[in-house]
């Protein structure tokens, strides 16, 4: 009987809370600015790293304490230096994101996958359950379709499309045990998740070590790369897997917005009790949410290794299955914005590329950009509140109380 | 302690939710704060007690202007709430869950539960309000929790005790021991702001009476003013208190109910051996206090918990082992007892929300995918066929006003072809105006043919509705009477009694 | 704070805007910078007169594991700055997060002007390949790969690890009281189980020279398999491993698993048991157990690396397949541990291995 959150009655419409009241496009201004402040603060906070970690500011800075006296003439240096190697960083950084025609076919190729997993990570959230698995429903993915595209010998078409199919299928069984076990047994899907991640890995290492998973001659737990016959053709130099992340986008939208089927994942994850009650299956909807994720999932994995012909190893994954999280949740959980969170991260590992090559910047800075992005994103209480301690200070009412824990 | 808000103004965006409010509330007085949901009372009590910062205005302290940050600055200045739905900790006992926020400690942060037991105990005894301090909160009843809160805020030495919707939870008996508490505070000098938009409630115990209305204050009356001139003042036209209905043209049963039996998750059994059957054109009221065993018994009537023992027939056919889904397909009607948990979805709009269990059938829906301009125009004609005072078809259900909340559920319930209707609790926290409307249809439905059943914890609505009266008691249906029964007579076969020296209440029904 | 969020939106925008303008002038802007190096490292090592190469640019990509995996990736990392340091050439690097960067990662070391490119583990084998069949005016080499048919500027580095482990596994069956010792590795692949193939052959011979019977745990030669942490990072899997061998009676640990062969190090400190490290020596790597090494088993990346990188400069290069031996110095055991009480027969006996050994009297692997 007991209710931990106020009462329904009293969540007044405030235009300034988070995600679309209403659903024009207007309501969403304030997510859209908080997204994009939350963006330029972490490069600030990116830009004060590789200041500070530069050579010739920490040498200025270094004589700066040394010798007090000159204080304009070092802090001077200090300022010059740290532009200096934040606008090398930085327009490195936009070179190797968009700057040429290679650089951009970089930033597309690493976002399809991105997009394809986030697009799993997304629906799932949308159905109220949080899928921390597309790492393990990518891994066996890429066991199944890389099975298929290096062993069989098919017509170019079909063997792409048995790759694929076989792919995505493998994900969406592994996808789908998690949503079994939830409906079933209630078991918490981020644990089984997480379990069956570490399961996918070890099942990729155990068929690695089969010799058919081999290439011929090596023990090494590396596959053959897959057949030329079951790669994802090119138009341009570009794939044909990254518009098919754009019309998985597409897909998932339509599913999410436009049918039976995602009306019922939306209610069930906004409201699992309000949905029993209006008839709708939770345990249908929990399973098929989880499979189209695993789906989705493996879709991204054929992204890497169909498009980019790779090999089958227990590495082959990386991190896109945990990135997948991070983008789902800067795209709040909508197909847009997956997608043009996917895009940011795809330049941004692009960008970071460049960073490293041509400015020396350690690639470990814009995994350090994306977490703050995801970090000012998820608090966006703490970006408003820097807005608001002047706003706050300026009554200079004497509280008659004292203030503790003033920040609300 | 004197409390004086002069001009408050609070705006979300273009939306003005309180307007230059201006009030004054004397030491040891009762002040009633009426209005409808949505009126913007809860807006002006959460500035009050710091969970929102005044867009103008102010709010002064025995003639000092205040500003709180939070709720902490607002306890510590002597202000404290007691919210409409809890804010305790379920297992905790009650002297953990009043201690919470200030703990006292021994040295080294172990907890000094002597303490916390002790101040309990002593406040208690001051302010006559019973509780047990080793309880655990998630076993006492609704109206001893509420208790827990009025002693946390007491606790934390509050002169002004905001009691927001008090009475909304709360059994008849419960409603009169709270006033009881109430006027022990008044009399100690702690001032009280009392919202509700009950009227009867407020002439009871109401030194003042401010009427709220879109936000703005637009009279104040003295507790001697008629229910209807307050109604009139909150409503802002005159409404019928009364619901007028014909007599009933009963009907076949609809629906029989034989032996049933539940048995929740901890063992209890709830619901013990319920028989009845419910005859179209006619209201079954089941009366009852909450807890009762009326929350099973309904859900089990619509498949939400399989019942241990018993069957169910609709129009002679067993449903008993149907799941919701189809318990709707076959026409049972549903108003859950309490709609944020399971009647809509918050976030849902409107528009969604009205084909909540309709958006699989053909009118909504083409094989996979839904039929949005079917939804849209079904939305657009249920809002105005109900009333629904939304901005919009596209407004969240969740920023709607309670009463408007409740006509969502009840306009998507009532939108299609009904054999059975069973509603709970049909105008629990819902405004004068709305109430009189969802009466008028829960009637009109009757007139239709279809067999009603309402489950409602207030004698008023039972009284107003009904056509029978199932009293529950225990698990079990105690008695079934006519609607003419006395109050008092009700009242005591509610609280497990019989009246009249009888020992089988079912002697009553006949 | 609002014209301060302007001002910020300004910056980077116009840092945005004109970063695009000028991508020509940016690439010449880095030439002086990178070239103050020599400079420095001409002050540091003057004892060597080293040849000096300002205008060579070597290059590396890591594997998944990255430049500080305190592993292979890392020790081939020393490799490129040592050859910075010592030959005075300018290094840049990109790191890969995952399998499918490699090839881009290569190709933005090549569009940088890279004159040689070092790629290290085998995951990158097929990527490297590719990229040198397209890049023919870059040198290319890889750690722990060789090609059997290589493009002429593709040079595999292989270290023949049985040699020195062959040695650390008698040395380890001459210092068992117990008759038994363990080894494990990180992942069951060639480049893990040559180590543990030595270190077996090296107690069999120890057996079969002495008529002793000490027993090998976590390594089958025959079957190919044995005990395997699975991760290269997990030391508690390493641990844990270990400490079930010691159970088992074991009293010389060697773990093959990079860092989760730290675990293994803290097992056998704790059970103060004797352990062999591998890749570096353990006595400057993991200092804090150097008490409790016996020797470690080198694999000297860093100096293949080196090697490599001066090869090319110096235009020496040859695509001829390089393979640490005991007898070019690219594989050894460590000075003795503080505590391995080595006596003068046992050291000899050692060295005289170690010379059969390159001699081809004795095959190991």
């Amino acid at each position: 009987m007991t209710a931990m959150s106020p009462a329904p009655e009293a969540i007044t419409p405030d235009p300034e809370e988070g995600p679309a009241k209403g659903r024009d496009l207007r309501s969403w201004l304030p997510t859209v600015r908080d997204t994009l402040v939350a963006i330029l603060l972490a490069l600030a906070v990116g830009a004060f790293l590789i200041a500070i970690s530069d050579d010739e500011v920490i040498e200025a800075l270094d004589n700066l304490f040394s010798y007090p006296g000159s204080f304009f003439i070092y802090a001077g240096d200090v300022v010059r230096h740290s532009a200096g190697a934040v606008w090398d960083a930085y327009s490195a950084l936009v070179r190797g994101a968009v700057g040429s025609g290679s650089a951009l076919q970089r930033t597309l190729e690493r976002s399809a996958p991105l997009i394809c997993a986030g697009l799993g990570v997304t629906i799932a959230f949308r159905a109220g359950l949080f899928n921390i698995g597309a790492t393990g429903q990518m891994l066996v993915g890429a066991l199944a379709a890389g099975y298929v595209g290096f062993t069989y010998d098919l017509p170019p078409g079909i063997h792409l499309l048995a790759a694929i199919g076989a792919g995505v299928l493998a994900s969406a069984v592994w996808g789908g045990i998690v949503g079994v076990l939830k409906a079933q047994t209630g078991a918490h899907e981020v644990i089984t998740t997480i379990m069956l991640n570490q399961i996918g890995r070890f099942t990729v290492l155990y068929f690695l070590a089969k010799e058919s998973f081999q290439r011929e001659g090596s023990d090494n737990l590396l596959s053959p790369p897959v057949a030329d016959s079951a790669t994802y053709p090119t138009i341009a130099g570009l794939h044909i897997g990254i518009p098919l992340a754009l019309v998985a986008a597409l897909g998932v939208w339509w599913l999410l917005e436009r049918s039976k089927l995602g009306f019922e994942m939306r209610a069930v994850g906004a409201n699992p009790e309000a949905s029993r009650t209006a008839g709708m299956s939770i345990a249908k909807v929990y399973i098929a949410t989880m499979a189209i994720a695993g789906l989705l999932s493996g879709l991204a994995i054929t992204m890497t290794l169909l498009g980019l012909q790779q090999s089958v190893t227990d590495q082959v994954v990386g991190s896109v299955g945990f990135d997948a999280i991070t983008v789902a949740l800067l795209g709040r959980a909508t197909p847009l914005g997956t997608v043009l969170a996917g895009l940011l991260f795809g330049a941004l590992s692009a960008g970071g590329l460049g960073m490293q090559t041509s400015a020396g910047v350690p690639p470990e800075l814009i995994q350090v950009v994306q977490a703050l992005i995801v970090l000012f994103v998820a608090a966006p209480a703490l970006i408003r509140g820097l807005g608001r301690i002047k706003r706050r200070k300026k009554p200079a009412a004497p509280a008659v109380a004292e203030p503790k824990g003033a920040t609300a | 302690m004197r409390l004086e808000i002069k001009g408050l103004t609070k705006k979300f965006g273009s939306f003005t939710a309180n307007d230059g409010i201006d009030l004054v509330i004397e030491p040891g007085e009762i002040h009633c704060l009426l209005g409808e949901n949505g009126a913007g009372k809860s807006t002006l009590m959460n500035m009050l007690y710091g969970l929102l910062t005044p867009t103008s205005g102010e709010i002064l302290l025995d003639g000092k202007p205040v500003s709180f940050g939070g709720p902490g600055d607002a306890l510590a200045a002597g202000i404290g709430m007691v919210h409409q739905h809890f804010m305790l900790v379920p297992v905790f006992t009650v002297a953990e869950n009043v201690m919470l926020g200030h703990e006292q400690t021994y040295g080294g942060g172990v907890l000094n539960r002597r303490a916390a037991r002790k101040q309990v105990r002593e406040l208690s005894d001051r302010y006559g309000l019973k509780v047990d301090p080793d309880a655990y909160v998630e076993d006492i009843p609704v109206g001893v929790q509420q208790r827990v809160e009025i002693l946390k805020a007491l606790a934390s030495h509050a002169q002004v005790l905001i009691l927001d919707e008090p009475t909304a939870v709360l059994t008849p008996q419960e409603i009169d021991e709270l006033m009881g508490i109430m006027r022990e505070l008044k009399a100690q000098g702690t001032s009280i702001i009392f919202i509700t938009h009950k009227l009867r409630e407020v002439k009871a115990i109401g030194d003042k009476i401010s009427v709220i209305r879109r936000g703005k204050v637009v009279g104040t009356a003295e507790p001697s003013a008629s229910e209807a001139e307050l109604a009139e003042m909150m409503v802002g036209r005159s409404v019928s208190l009364v619901v007028s209905k014909d007599h009933a043209e009963v009907g076949a049963p609809v629906l029989k109910a034989e032996g049933i039996t539940v048995i929740d998750p901890r063992g209890h059994v709830v619901v013990k051996d319920v028989s009845f059957e419910a005859r179209g054109g006619e209201i079954l009221g089941i009366a009852g206090v909450q807890g009762n065993g009326q929350t099973e018994l309904i859900k089990s009537l619509l498949g939400l918990i399989k019942p241990d023992a018993g069957r169910i027939e609709l129009a002679g056919r067993d449903i008993s082992k149907h799941g919701p889904r189809q318990s709707l397909e076959e026409g049972i009607g549903y108003v859950p007892e309490d709609r944020s948990h399971d009647g809509y979805v918050g976030s849902f709009s409107v528009r969604e929300n009205l084909v909540l269990d309709l958006y699989r059938s053909d009118e909504f829906s083409r094989g996979p995918a839904l039929r949005l301009d079917a939804i849209s125009a079904n939305a657009k004609a249920r809002i105005e066929e109900f009333d629904i005072r939304t901005e919009n078809a596209e407004t969240p259900v969740a920023a709607l006003s309670g009463g408007n909340q409740q006509k969502v559920v009840v306009a998507r319930e009532f939108s299609r072809p009904l054999k059975v209707l069973i509603a709970s609790q049909p105008t629990r926290g819902v405004d004068v105006g709305s109430i009189e409307f969802i009466h008028k249809r829960i009637v009109a439905e009757r007139d239709r043919g279809t067999a009603v059943i309402i489950v409602s914890t207030e004698l008023e609505e039972i009284y107003a509705l009904a056509d029978r009266i199932a009293v529950m008691y225990d698990g079990r249906i105690v008695a079934t009477v006519p609607p003419d029964i006395p109050r008092a007579d009700l009242g005591l076969l509610m609280a497990g009694a019989t009246p009249g020296g009888s020992t089988d209440g079912s002697e009553v029904a006949s | 704070m609002k014209t301060a969020r302007i001002a910020a939106v300004a910056t980077i925008a116009a840092l945005a805007l004109t970063a695009c303008g000028d991508r020509e002038d940016d690439g010449d802007n880095d030439t002086p910078k990178a070239s103050d190096s020599p400079s420095v490292t001409e002050e540091t090592s003057p004892t060597e007169a080293a040849e000096q190469f300002p205008d060579f640019k070597a290059c590396m990509v890591s594997d998944s594991g990255g430049f500080d995996d305190k592993s292979f990736n890392q020790t081939s990392h020393d490799g490129m700055e040592a050859a910075a340091a010592n030959y005075g050439v300018q290094t840049s690097e990109a790191e890969s997060t995952d399998p499918s960067q490699f090839a881009d990662n290569i190709q933005s070391l090549v569009d940088e002007g890279c004159n040689q490119i070092t790629t290290v583990g085998f995951l990158l084998g097929d990527a490297t390949e590719a990229a040198a069949k397209k890049a023919k005016d870059v040198d290319f080499a890889i750690v722990d790969f060789g090609y059997e048919a290589p493009p002429a500027n593709l040079k595999g580095l292989n270290f023949n690890t049985a040699e020195p482990a062959f040695l650390a596994g008698y040395l380890a069956a001459a210092k068992s009281e117990t008759g038994v010792v363990g080894t494990f590795g990180g992942l069951n692949i060639p480049t893990v189980t040559i180590f543990m193939t030595g270190f077996v052959q090296g107690v069999d011979y120890y057996n079969e020279e002495n008529g002793a019977e000490v027993q090998v745990l976590g390594w089958d030669i025959e079957k190919a398999d044995g005990s395997f942490t699975n991760d290269f990072e997990d030391k508690t899997a390493g641990q844990s491993l270990a400490e079930e061998m010691i159970a088992q009676g074991a009293d010389v640990i060697f773990p093959v698993a990079g860092p989760a062969g730290l675990g293994g190090l803290q097992a056998a400190q704790d059970a103060e048991a004797f352990a062999v490290w591998v890749d570096t020596d353990g006595c400057i790597s993991a200092a804090e157990y150097c008490d409790s090494l016996l020797t470690s088993v080198v694999k000297g990346m860093d100096v293949a690396v080196e090697q490599a990188i001066l090869d090319s400069a110096s235009g020496t290069f040859s695509n001829e397949v390089y393979t640490g031996t005991l007898e070019n110095g690219g594989v050894s055991i460590a000075p003795y541990g503080p505590n391995a009480d080595v006596d003068d027969e046992l050291a000899a006996k050692i060295e005289e291995l170690k010379a059969a050994i390159i001699a081809g009297e004795i095959t190991v692997g």
